[in-house]
């Protein structure tokens, strides 16, 4: 791999003020005699790192870290106040998809419009129109306006003319997730296509799965400032930890709402023969978890769920008690309700559990708790690198 | 950091935010194409007539003066010189379409740049093509429009043939100088919104200073008489008047005043607008 530089934040300080009151109109500017008052908000501070030519670099941190900030920088987008960005190929950012669509104009008419947008010249636009059509999937509505395009329709051809660019440096903020499945196969080849051919990616992402898979290196933004920077395994580690730390600190991180009759007042799990709650056991553990509850009046046929859900990504099971029959006609004071499951199949990760209660047609929610609990899978047996659960599969090869 | 030191040259690139000149405005020509015609395709969606628009105004703006002039207040019409031609709807068709042109772009394009704001805030592009396809998009109904007046100017006898030439000329550098307030103005309204709603005023102000529903050697307000005869708009419409209507070329004195007024103001112009522009993104 080409070890050259392909972009250089050199010492990037950006500042943003903050109006007490945003004066747009001359009279404020005139009341407040040309100067509003305002306070400096630091997003960026004097970060400097390089991207090498060919390389999957990552940016990841918490809400409000800079990574936007960051992005529009590297974008051109935002003017720093010091330091450069400077970029020795042909670049674009994906920051928005389809930014510049007019509803009237029809689907060619927008890919030409937004293409130049893009910086593409009429030349590689006219020669990359049936790619970029063929790659949306739209041939049959090309010409219709594109506000009678679905939600869906609309993205895949913003996508299909923000791939076909052509750059040598992309920059991409989020949008990963766009449509279909099979149109986000479509798009995870092209991206894979676009590392094997030896462009340089940069991605800023909350999803640190696709961090941990896809990036060579990657940078941990904190309050604008770098906090780390290299392996991209050991960073998401040292990330995860910290966002984990900060929530034992943060009470208990708990969401609650519902009409609250009836309310979980404590989740516990127990994992094998031990007799305390734990926080962590291993794939293939048995467990069980406790519901507490506490009704302040009799609360007629309530169903009890919990949702397991693995950190950053999707629900895992979310199983109630009326899929099973269980259905007492009525709950009041206090009691405790236990799950157990054996042989647990949750990969090795962090996962949150949430708890809900509703009446019987689950229209009404009496309780729901967001993040009850939030536990860590150590590896145990069965043992899988991908994946968050495992089905137990038993290969042959004939 | 170790890597620091290997780093080789790094040319700067052209998208990091990058200020406005007339190469790069022309190395995006492709993009100011599309952005004119995205302008002229939406203008008139959604409405029966459609094109037909923009014939409506301007004709029914000629008719109510005529009314008001030559039937209520029972006012001559100039008479051309050399051309001899008297009649008021051409006189006042030849000087209210070029005003037109200049008022209704700047009104258009002040709210450009702001109405990119979605885009501004996500792509970095040479946004003040925002600013250039709403001149490029007026500028071909005023070809239009004068193409017409052309053929009206004919049926009255008026040969107007062999002027065009020199008319395209004038109304070329209108075209660079309706730019240059465009720009200045688009920028200053991201801050300041106050300029949209000045902008209706003062084109208001503007339009009874120059001399397109009266003569201005007829005038006896002094103060008046100066701006319709020498200032900006005035001028323009003098000249204009001075082509189309009297068939004979502007004074030297005149023309130089066009070419150091469109010069001037398109530079100004654009000198505001890099100004500007780098904060855009933020105060948006």
């Amino acid at each position: 791999m080409s070890q050259s530089v392909a972009l250089t934040v050199d010492h990037l300080t950006k500042t943003f003020k903050l109006h007490h009151e945003k004066t747009n109109s001359l009279k404020q500017l005139i009341a407040n005699r040309g100067r509003s008052r305002y306070d400096e908000f630091t997003a960026l501070d004097d970060v400097t790192f390089d991207v090498r030519e060919g390389e999957v670099f990552g940016v990841i941190g918490h809400n409000g870290s800079g990574k936007s900030t960051l992005l529009k920088c590297m974008a051109g987008i935002l003017q720093p106040n010091a330091g450069s960005v400077s970029v020795a190929k042909r670049m674009s950012a994906l920051l928005e998809l389809g930014a510049g669509f007019h509803p009237e104009l029809s689907g060619r008419e927008n890919v030409f419009l937004n293409a130049a947008i893009l910086g593409m010249s009429r030349r590689d636009i006219a020669r990359r129109f049936d790619e970029i059509v063929e790659f949306s999937g739209l041939e049959a509505f090309i010409d219709t306006p594109v506000k009678t395009y679905s939600t869906g329709m609309y993205v895949r051809l913003a996508f299909a003319v923000a791939i076909n660019v052509d750059p040598q440096l992309l920059i991409i903020d989020e949008i990963l997730a766009v449509g279909d499945v099979t149109f986000q196969q479509k798009c995870m080849e092209k991206f894979v296509d676009f590392r094997n051919e030896g462009r340089t990616i940069i991605l800023v992402t909350h999803a640190l799965g696709s961090v941990k898979d896809m990036c060579d290196r990657a940078v941990w933004l904190t309050h604008g400032k770098i906090t780390g920077e290299g392996d991209p395994g050991e960073l998401v580690d040292a990330y995860t930890e910290t966002m984990l730390g900060s929530r034992d600190r943060a009470d208990d991180g708990s969401l609650r709402r519902g009409s609250g009759e009836i309310q979980i007042t404590n989740v516990e799990l127990f994992a094998s023969e031990e007799g305390r709650p734990v926080k962590r056991f291993r794939t293939g553990e048995n467990i069980r978890v406790r519901l507490h509850y506490a009704a302040e009046k009799a609360v007629p046929k309530p169903v009890f769920g919990f949702e397991i859900e693995h950190l950053g990504s999707a629900t895992v099971t979310a199983p109630c008690t009326r899929d099973v029959g269980l259905l007492p006609d009525r709950i009041d004071g206090r009691g405790h309700i236990d799950i157990t499951m054996e042989n647990v199949s949750l990969l090795a990760g962090t996962y949150d559990l949430h708890t809900s209660i509703t009446d019987f047609n689950r229209q009404h929610e009496y309780d729901r708790l967001h993040v009850a609990l939030r536990f860590d899978v150590m590896t145990g047996r069965p043992y899988e690198t991908g994946g968050v659960v495992s089905l137990r599969p038993s290969w042959t090869i004939n | 950091m170790t890597l620091a030191a290997a780093r080789p040259p790094l040319t700067r690139s052209p998208y990091t935010v990058s200020r406005m000149s007339l190469r790069s405005a022309m190395a995006h020509r492709n993009l100011l194409y599309l952005l004119s015609l995205k302008e002229l395709r939406t203008r008139y969606k959604k409405s029966i007539f459609g094109w037909a628009w923009s014939l409506f105004n301007p004709i029914s703006q000629m008719l109510i003066f005529t009314v008001i002039f030559i039937y209520v207040f029972k006012a001559q019409a100039p008479v051309g010189d050399p051309s001899g031609v008297r009649n008021f709807p051409m006189y006042f068709l030849s000087g209210s379409l070029p005003f037109n042109f200049f008022s209704i772009t700047i009104g258009v394009s002040i709210g450009a740049v702001q109405g990119g704001a979605g885009l501004i805030k996500k792509v970095q592009f040479p946004h003040e093509h925002l600013v250039f396809s709403v001149v490029v998009a007026q500028f071909v109904t005023l070809m239009i429009e004068m193409a017409l007046l052309t053929v009206g100017l004919m049926a009255l006898g008026n040969n107007v043939l062999p002027w065009l030439v020199p008319l395209f000329v004038v109304l070329g550098l209108l075209a660079f100088f309706t730019s240059g307030v465009a720009l200045a103005l688009a920028a200053a309204n991201v801050f300041y919104h106050d300029v949209n709603y000045l902008w209706g005023i003062l084109s208001q102000i503007l339009f009874y200073a120059t001399p397109v529903i009266y003569d201005p050697r007829t005038l006896d307000f002094t103060p008046i008489k100066v701006l319709a005869q020498y200032g900006p708009t005035g001028s323009f419409i003098t000249a204009i008047h001075n082509i189309v209507y009297d068939l004979r070329l502007p004074s030297p004195l005149r023309l130089g005043e066009l070419v150091a007024l469109s010069v001037g103001t398109f530079a100004i112009g654009l000198w505001v607008y890099n100004r500007l522009s780098p904060k855009f993104a933020e105060e948006m």
